[in-house]
């Protein structure tokens, strides 16, 4: 199920890499918020606008008490046919980051209207960047509602238009309580937390300047990635382990498996990059994500029952134990096998960044991150592998010489198998 | 009931038609030149059904059909389509996020869906994935050999890739299965990238008389017909077409800058500025931002040419940040504004490869030329002449090419030919011509 989930998302990151966009609701969007409401005797308005990078970038430096004086003026309030002007009482400005190491804009505005005296109808209209395009929302009350958690969290729901409401028509009264003028946010929550900022590891690739310590510290991160990314579901742990187990693997070997895991990892997508820009007329490339699978699937079932074969066959021939290392010990090719089952599957993100140094003419910038990523990969996976040899040493010094550690062996090679026939299944369909 | 819903199911699928056939215009005109405007995006005849501008209701009226039945195979095609009509409307590019996820959706639900597979199409086109739009194109194509948007998918996407003899002979298949306003705006650009003007202008007129006088569908082929009314300097037509546009489905981006440009034709600097901002204020386009800093520049405020330069940056990154595959229009500003030139030869020769269309050429051709690689530069200038394009840029272009290989009398001719074809070609390039003349 897992490894499905991956496969989605590799399918997702190459058909749509838009979704590494950092305003929920695209770079150019100016999105504003009401909140008319009455405290004591008191109208007040709570304004938000929400500017993602593109209008931030063109705003420049923003004076908050500029901007808030030139939104009261053009939010026109009109209390029993009577226009009446709001005036600004606080704001609070902040710049969540958003995509591509750029800055976002969040800037709050209280405003005061009249004081009202009875229940009166009122009709507000705000006028504030009407030729732009974003969320437009307004809510009447302290209490009511705002379908964007008052611009902090966008709908992403498939059936969720933009809000476009510039205008409300109600009546309100004077409240019971005291006159408390609403509230401005500060620290996380004015910090809209729905502002995703890119992927990290494909971040890396888009900063603009490339000193020495810049260009270290992304291969160290690129590592790091690696390393965390090793141990997200897939990349055949499970079988790297088992197959050390069964076979009797050394630290040697667990190393050697984790060169091989880098290498097949790095040729595969500068393959698939490869493939991506100079094939691309004849096979789109998510079509080739079911067929890799398909293959290392198919793979791992053959080295599961290889495994398998040699631990039935040593069996029938002899009862000894230890006099067959020659026999057991992994022979290269089905080292590399498994190497290569672990490193076929590239991963989507390393792809992503290879084809963004490509179109940003840093490519030795990118494939030296891919290697730095991918050796972070390995060093994972040579982790586990020793993590396996070494359990497997101390269960025989513990004597534990008898039928567990004699099934051990067996055990891993269905291990293997099962899980091969459940990759190979789960690819099958998808290839057509 | 039943009859509300065959309403809407009809309404909806007039509106398929023309975002099917529509879709890819978003992306639009590419810089390179007025002329060689991307030619996916004629609307197909949009069904008497469709009231103009009613867009926005029908999302709304599909949406709450899914809401009741999330697994309405027709309501989710219809509402991928018309959220790709929402981003041509409005210009928001998240709709198409919107239109892939219900297409996809609809796709899992029904596996050779006709109306998904070419929406996709259509979509890959606005995204300029032309080799995928191909691939989708011909799917659909496939599953229903008889359908006439399908062609105009394969025939647009092969125009980007190049393949001018199979994307004419597509378009005349295109026609003769079903005449009306989406085959005629693609005969009209087919005969336009053959040099043929007066039988693009009557073929252009053909497709604004099949609209039915309203929507944005009607003004996309003012903004069109203007656009080729532009490229050979007849100013005032092109901006009379441009107002019809605007009067027709006001703020429409596209026809704003259009109308800045033929301003800019007739020397009204003033007038353009506010235009094109106003195109740049509803969607941030690169071209746009880049014809506003021009217009900045060739009216003496450098320092605000500057800040709109930067800002084509700042959507630089933006673009890359989200995946987009640097394109043409990238490789062009850099090229025409001297930003890191041999960067910029390497990104036009990644953009060549994904789009070896003539635009393409002379893209590459012109870097090549900025780069002093002038016997490389004629080539693909040649190649990019080779339809006998009438297009005053890639003249200029090549006028430059033969002065850097030292051949003054060509250089000479072809600049000549770009000033009598269009005598404001350019905002930057026109006045560097007439001193090359000099």
């Amino acid at each position: 199920m897992k490894r499905l989930a991956v496969l989605v998302v590799v399918a997702a990151a190459l058909l749509a890499p838009a979704a590494a966009s950092a305003h929920p609701l695209g770079n150019f969007t100016i999105n504003r918020f009401s909140r008319v409401e009455v405290s004591g005797h008191q109208l007040y308005v709570r304004y938000v606008l929400d500017m993602a990078e593109i209008p931030t970038f063109q705003a420049g430096h923003i004076d908050a008490r500029a901007y808030a004086r030139r939104i009261a003026r053009n939010a026109e309030l009109v209390v029993d046919g009577k226009a009446v002007p709001l005036v600004p009482l606080g704001t609070a400005l902040a710049h969540p980051p958003g995509a591509a190491g750029l800055r976002t804009t969040r800037l709050e505005v209280i405003l005061a209207g009249p004081t009202l005296s009875r229940k009166v109808s009122i009709s507000y209209q705000d006028n504030n960047y009407k030729d732009r395009i974003g969320w437009k929302e307004i809510v009447v009350g302290p209490k009511a509602r705002s379908t964007s958690d008052e611009l902090r969290a966008y709908p992403k729901n498939l059936l969720q238009s933009p809000l476009d409401i510039t205008s409300v028509k109600t009546q309100l009264a004077p409240t019971g309580g005291p006159d408390v003028p609403p509230a401005l946010s500060s620290g996380k929550t004015l910090e809209a937390p729905d502002r995703v900022a890119d992927a990290g590891f494909s971040k890396l690739i888009g900063r603009h300047h490339l000193s020495a310590l810049v260009i270290l510290a992304s291969l160290a991160a690129a590592f790091f990635w690696g390393m965390a990314h090793a141990l997200s579901p897939g990349h055949g742990k499970t079988i790297v382990a088992a197959y050390l187990v069964g076979r009797r693997g050394t630290p040697w070997h667990a190393a050697a498996l984790g060169a091989i895991v880098t290498a097949t990892h790095t040729i595969g997508v500068f393959a698939l990059g490869l493939v991506t820009l100079a094939l691309s007329a004849f096979i789109v490339p998510e079509q080739l994500y079911p067929w890799l699978n398909l293959i290392s699937g198919v793979l791992v079932v053959a080295i599961g029952a290889t495994v398998f074969r040699s631990r039935f066959r040593h069996r029938g021939h002899t009862h000894d134990h230890d006099h067959h290392h020659e026999h057991e010990a992994p022979s290269r090719g089905s080292l590399v096998a498994v190497g290569i089952t672990g490193g076929l599957l590239p991963c989507p993100s390393a792809l992503v960044v290879l084809l963004a140094a490509i179109s940003l003419h840093r490519v030795a910038f990118g494939m030296l991150l891919i290697v730095a990523f991918s050796a972070g990969l390995a060093l994972s996976i040579t982790g586990i592998g020793l993590v396996a040899v070494y359990a497997k040493r101390v269960f025989k010094r513990a004597s534990f010489e008898g039928r567990l550690v004699r099934l051990l062996p067996a055990a891993s090679a269905l291990v293997i198998l099962a899980a091969g026939l459940a990759m190979t299944a789960r690819a099958l369909p998808k290839v057509h | 009931m039943k009859r509300q819903r065959l309403i809407l199911v009809a309404a909806a699928a007039g509106l398929t038609a023309a975002a099917l056939t529509l879709g890819g215009v978003l992306h639009d005109s590419s810089s390179a030149s007025p002329t060689a405007v991307v030619v996916q995006g004629p609307p197909a005849s949009a069904g008497a059904q469709v009231s103009p501008g009613d867009t926005p209701a029908l999302v709304a009226r599909l949406q709450a059909t899914l809401r009741g039945n999330p697994n309405d195979v027709t309501a989710l095609d219809s509402l991928g389509l018309a959220y790709q009509q929402s981003a041509r409307e409005t210009g928001d590019p998240t709709y198409y996020t919107k239109s892939d996820e219900a297409l996809h959706r609809e796709l899992a639900l029904a596996p050779r869906d006709l109306i998904a597979t070419s929406g996709l199409g259509s979509l890959a086109l606005s995204r300029h994935r032309f080799r995928e739009a191909l691939v989708l194109g011909r799917r659909a194509h496939a599953i229903s050999p008889t359908t006439a948007r399908n062609y105009g998918v394969i025939g647009d996407a092969l125009v980007e890739l190049g393949r001018y003899q199979a994307a004419f002979k597509t378009f005349n298949t295109m026609a003769s299965i079903q005449p009306g306003l989406s085959s005629y705006a693609r005969i009209s650009h087919a005969r336009q990238l053959l040099g043929d003007v007066p039988g693009a202008i009557s073929a252009m007129k053909l497709a604004v008389e099949a609209g039915d006088g309203q929507g944005e569908a009607d003004a996309w082929t003012h903004v069109q017909l203007g656009l080729i009314y532009l490229s050979v300097g007849r100013f005032k037509a092109a901006a009379a077409e441009d107002r019809q546009a605007l009067f027709a489905f006001p703020d429409y981006a596209y026809a704003l800058d259009a109308l800045a440009r033929a301003e800019a034709g007739m020397g009204h600097h003033r007038s353009a500025i506010r235009f094109e901002q106003q195109a740049v204020n509803r969607i941030p386009l690169p071209q746009y931002v880049s014809t506003l800093g021009d217009l900045y520049g060739a009216t003496g405020h450098p320092r605000l040419a500057q800040k709109q330069y930067e800002l084509i940056g700042v959507i630089q990154r933006l673009l890359v940040a989200n995946g987009v595959k640097t394109d043409l229009e990238t490789a062009l500003f850099n090229v025409d504004h001297g930003i890191r030139l041999h960067a910029s030869l390497a990104l036009a020769r990644l953009a060549w490869r994904e789009r070896p269309s003539i635009d393409g050429d002379d893209v590459l051709a012109w870097a090549l030329e900025r780069t002093g690689h002038c016997g490389e530069a004629l080539r693909y200038s040649k190649r990019a002449l080779r339809l006998g394009t009438l297009d005053a840029l890639k003249f200029f272009h090549r006028g430059m090419i033969e002065g850097c290989l030292g051949r003054r009398t060509a250089q000479h001719a072809w600049l000549v030919r770009a000033l009598r074809l269009n005598p404001q070609f350019s905002i930057l390039w026109a006045p560097v011509a007439r001193r090359e003349l000099r």
